[in-house]
């Protein structure tokens, strides 16, 4: 017994050791500020981060290979699908590999008349209404943090409403395209574009749930100064997202 | 996936409105016991053991089919299996043993090991932990249903396209092979953001990078390929079911889809995946090889970079299974060299253990005795994969059975060895009494035996040409001889896994028999922290959060130098070890959630699979449970024995 | 309960709001965005084809993409902070994973090599 004794009192000063290390290496950080009405205790983590902002950082990094595998499986299917287009045109497939004929291709694909000519300036507002409701969400972050829940109801509902519209036009968008001929099972391209986008709508889908969670939460006032860190992560989310369209609209929408 | 979506699912924990409790909507069990403990329980031991038990029971569940198959080869024109069940069986087989039993293994000593090695109270998310789990085992299920609706998958474990699309398998087998490991994907995602964060996080105090065992390192490095492999088989998967329940055009060839793609992202996949089984293995007899040679790891820093180097070089490779499928000729140089320096790391950690092994004295128990047993069976294995890393020697050797010996020698004699070896190592501190040795050393020589009388043959087989996946053969063709060594020698590995049941069941018997005597906190003379504490682990784990100052911490503290530089025992493991009385520690508070939500999964499934409508009530049953787990409080009330501190995962030196 | 390490991980853990950028910073990221955005558009109208059309269309999302990432996501001002650097570490990594993997496929698959 006297053996643990001995020993916790190691650990006591050694524990110490750790700590005052830890403060050392915080002293230009570790401003104090008093955010804490509530009693709130973080307790020592070895890297001093979070752990839900750790987790959801990892959660991000493994969706970039989920959205990286979808859209090379688009870029695939839609060279399969030119491919297949100009199949009978032994030239022109050649002409293909070597970055040529670009435009004798791009008429066979006006012709065939299945690649919908895509709506630029359509679907580039689209883009910007999801830019700013980036915008709006890290607003609405600041805005807890600051603790002025007036403006993060304010912030998180017009980042809603972006949310929504920029699906709507998503919407309008796929039923466009369907009744212009591109259907989802008519060929590899419908099958590949629908399948992306449609991912990615599902996302921003999600991202809209999570953000009427928080102004639901907000508005019975339980969502404070302590919990700004569930607005971040969600707007780590929801940046996510939005940094996943800033890839789709160039890959998809403007290269041909 | 959707967990972390979801806003509110924060660490049971999280949150100091303990008081006013805002969010408590539900109430969460109290003290549950018996069975309604284990469905509902939140703590990592009691989820490691489940995973553990669920993985045996698949092991039993794949390997006796697999059996069958063996009957089916014993004699050349034997009609045993019809070819149909046979494709359904070996399909089946590998799917399950590969995700449902390695994969599992390997993740029950992550959950159990994991906080004990880094000495913490529990892993950073314990409600998504238990997820983790009850996703696997929902998924594993489901995927298991198929036999009784209508019959197995039967592509092979990776399902080739377009063999898998609608037109060549009709049937649902693929759509249940498809569905259930998606979801069981959701459980290794989730498992995998959970088990980094709790290493890179919550590690002890003193703790540093160098400083953890190398079990740990190797889990930080499985778990970080999960984390970006799954993701990739996700949507090969994905693009799949759209082919296939929502006639999509990815794999189909008549729409001029390059089947390819799939061959491509199962691969990445894939090969990341043959490494995050064997990687958790490596990190046991890592574990195991010190501690009865009685030396420490040799080169330890080698150990950790050759692992870590493992995990890149990893994703760098997955084209030499596609060395015949018409790859250009670039990307077949290019990863034919890069599969030959993969073996070099690995290379490295067998030289490891030899140095390890080299000059220690070695004790030779059961488990040093399976540790041995992964180092030579699993170099064999090594090697005979560099002579398929060589693309010319690889196009006569793929699919033959010389692939089938080699990944037997890798995952069987690797993998499962490595595991067997971690069994029969922690079993004391798991369950408080080691398991016997006799049994063990049968066990042991006659896995041996067993293994290599049948999967050795299969490099001659497969040599002679004999193709991998063929329902039979012909006299004519000479291989009768070594299928029936093949087979005879698989009856016997049978039963000679089988007896590590039977030893459980033995030495529990004789431990309860003898008045339930516990082995102690220390019963191997260990090194690392796990066992400074009571076994079995105490509910609560450390009753003082070790401060960490040395690799091979607890070790150091037994064994000293003294003046004249010569190492001394200056105390024993149970003068150390913490008595484990510990009472008014604050544990995280059970919740039906996670077991709730895991099993709305596979109402979707089969939504899918069936019926459309059934995925409604599928959607609303997860919708229930995501928003019951985020609105339940976010600990147990009742508890007043905490102290104010609401952590049920940060690790704190209390009571100090 | 009150131990010196957690006293002191109450400050670490914390990743200091004081670090992260005003809001006129996010006003100006965003306006820099939009006009990104509205060049990107620009230039694909430009009539251009090969690389003289993708390049700079792909460099802009690049640009993009690390702006979004480094302010709005707090990646820049996370660097600041303690061992702020592991996010970019890890998502870093799996975005650099994610190109490498499949610019090789692609390849594999556009130029058959
Ligand atoms: C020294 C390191 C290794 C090398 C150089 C290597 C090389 C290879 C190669 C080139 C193939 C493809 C053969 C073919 O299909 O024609 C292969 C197949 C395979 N390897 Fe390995 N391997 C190594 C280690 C491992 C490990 C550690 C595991 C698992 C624990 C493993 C499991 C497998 C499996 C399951 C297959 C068969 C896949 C299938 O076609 O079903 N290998 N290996
Ligand atoms: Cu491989």
């Amino acid at each position: 017994m006297s053996d643990t004794d001995i020993n916790v009192e190691d650990i006591d000063a050694a524990g110490a050791d750790a700590a005052v290390a830890v403060a050392d290496a915080t002293t230009d950080h570790a401003e104090d500020h008093g955010h804490d009405d509530h009693g709130h205790e973080e307790h020592y983590t070895s890297l001093g981060l979070s752990n839900m902002k750790l987790a959801m950082w990892l959660f991000l990094g493994s969706e970039c290979l989920l959205f990286g595998a979808l859209i090379s499986a688009y870029l695939l299917s839609k060279t399969r699908f030119i491919i297949e287009l100009v199949a009978g045109n032994p030239n022109v497939l050649a002409g293909i590999r070597d970055g040529e004929n670009e435009s004798l291709v791009q008429e066979m694909i006006a012709e065939a008349s299945v690649e919908p000519i895509f709506d630029i300036p359509f679907t580039s507002l689209s883009s910007f209404i999801l830019l700013m409701s980036s915008l709006t969400m890290v607003l609405a972050h600041k805005s807890v943090s600051e603790g002025n829940y007036k403006n993060l109801r304010i912030w998180l509902a017009t980042t809603m409403l972006l949310g929504a519209t920029f699906m709507a036009g998503q919407v309008y968008e796929f039923t466009t395209f369907y009744r212009e001929g591109l259907t989802y099972n008519g060929t590899v391209f419908g099958t590949a574009f629908y399948t992306l986008t449609g991912f990615h709508g599902a996302h921003v889908t999600g991202g809209l749930i999570m953000l009427g969670s928080l102004l639901f939460l907000s508005t019975r006032n339980k969502m404070q100064k302590d919990r700004a860190e569930t607005v971040e992560l969600v707007g780590l989310y929801w940046h996510f997202v939005d940094i996943v369209w800033v890839l789709i609209f160039t890959i998809v929408y403007l290269i041909p | 996936m959707a967990i972390i979506e979801e806003p509110l699912a924060l660490p049971s924990g999280e949150g100091p409105e303990k008081a006013s409790n805002p969010m408590g909507a539900f109430s969460r069990p109290r003290k549950p016991t018996g069975l309604k403990d284990w469905l509902t329980t939140v703590d990592h031991k009691k989820i490691g053991i489940m995973y553990g038990t669920a993985a045996m029971f698949f092991l039993l569940w794949g390997g006796v089919p697999a059996l069958l198959l063996r009957l089916q080869l014993a004699r050349p024109n034997q009609g045993l299996l019809s070819g149909d069940t046979y494709n359904q069986i070996f399909t089946m087989h590998g799917t399950v043993m590969i995700f449902l039993v390695v994969m599992p293994i390997g993740a029950a000593f992550a959950n159990y090991l994991l906080p004990l090695q880094v000495g913490a109270r529990d892993v950073a998310f314990p409600r998504i932990n238990a997820f983790s789990f009850w996703v696997f085992l929902a998924g594993g299920l489901m995927l298991n249903t198929s036999w009784f609706l209508g019959g197995g998958a039967d592509g092979g474990w990776f399902n080739y396209a377009p063999n898998n699309g609608i037109t060549y398998s009709p049937g649902t087998g693929i759509d249940f092979w498809n569905i259930g490991l998606l979801i069981v994907g959701f459980g290794s995602l989730t498992g995998a953001v959970n088990l980094i964060t709790t290493v890179l996080n919550m590690r002890a105090p003193g703790m540093g990078w160098m400083r953890m065992p190398i079990f740990v390192w190797m889990t930080l490095v499985t778990q970080f390929l999960l984390l970006f492999a799954i993701p990739v088989l996700t949507v090969a998967q994905l693009l799949l079911l759209f082919d296939r329940q929502f006639d999509g055009n990815f794999f189909n060839v008549a729409q001029g889809a390059d089947p390819l793609l799939w061959q491509h992202l199962f691969w990445i996949f894939g090969h990341p995946e043959v490494y995050l089984m064997i990687l958790p293995a490596f990190g046991v007899v890592s574990e195991v090889i010190p501690t009865f040679a009685r030396k420490p790891i040799f080169g330890y820093p080698f150990m950790v970079f050759s692992g870590i180097a493992i995990g890149f070089m990893g994703w760098g490779v997955w084209a030499h299974h596609m060395f015949v499928s018409g790859i250009g000729p670039l990307s077949v140089t290019a990863f034919s060299v890069a599969t030959m320096f993969i073996a070099v790391p690995t290379g490295v950690k067998i030289l490891n253990w030899l140095a390890t092994l080299w000059g220690g004295k070695l004790i030779l128990n059961t488990a040093m005795l399976f540790a041995i047993g992964l180092v030579t069976q699993f170099t064999l294995g090594g090697v005979s994969g560099v002579t398929h890393a060589i693309a010319p020697s690889d196009t006569q050797q793929t699919d033959t059975y010389y692939i089938v010996a080699h990944f037997h020698y890798v995952l069987f004699g690797g993998a499962l060895f490595g595991f067997f070896s971690g069994f029969y190592f922690w079993w004391p501190k798991v369950f408080g009494y080691k398991l016997n040795e006799k049994i063990g050393k049968w066990n042991f020589w006659s896995m041996v035996l067993g293994f290599n009388l049948t999967f050795g043959p299969m490099h001659i087989l497969g040599l002679q040409g004999m193709p991998r996946r063929m329902q039979t053969y012909d006299v004519s063709q000479g291989f009768s001889t070594w299928n029936m060594v093949a087979t005879i020698g698989s009856f016997i590995l049978g039963f000679a896994t089988l007896s590590i049941l039977y030893n459980a069941v033995y030495s529990y018997n004789a431990w309860r028999r003898g008045g339930r005597r516990n082995v102690g906190a220390d019963p191997w003379d260990a090194r690392t922290i796990e066992w400074s504490i009571q076994s079995p682990t105490p509910e609560h784990n450390f009753d003082v959060t070790p401060t960490v100052t040395s690799l091979d911490d607890f070790w150091h503290r037994k064994y000293q130098e003294n003046d004249n530089g010569v190492l001394r025992r200056v105390a024993t493991g149970e003068d150390l070890a913490q008595p484990g009385e510990r009472g008014n520690v604050h544990l995280p508070a059970p919740s039906y959630w996670p077991i709730f939500l895991a099993f709305s999964l596979p109402v979707i499934g089969y939504g899918l699979i069936y019926s459309l409508w059934l995925c409604i009530p599928g959607i609303a049953l997860v919708m229930t449970a995501m928003y019951g787990w985020s609105l339940e409080p976010a600990d147990d009330l009742d508890d007043d024995s905490h102290h104010g501190d609401h952590d049920d995962h940060a690790t704190e030196l209390a009571g100090v | 309960m009150a131990t010196t390490a957690s006293d002191h991980g109450h400050d670490v853990a914390h990743d200091d709001h004081e670090h992260h950028p005003t809001a006129k910073t996010y006003w100006i990221t965003f306006v820099l965005l939009a006009i990104l955005t509205a060049v990107e558009v620009a230039w694909s109208y430009l009539g251009l084809s090969g690389p003289a059309l993708v390049v700079p269309l792909i460099l802009m999302m690049v640009v993009k993409f690390l702006i979004v990432g480094g302010v709005f996501m707090h990646l820049q001002t996370d660097l600041k902070v303690l061992n702020g650097y592991w996010f970019t570490l890890t998502f870093g990594t799996a975005v650099v994973l994610a190109v490498c993997v499949y610019i090789i496929v692609f390849a594999a698959f556009r130029w058959d090599i």
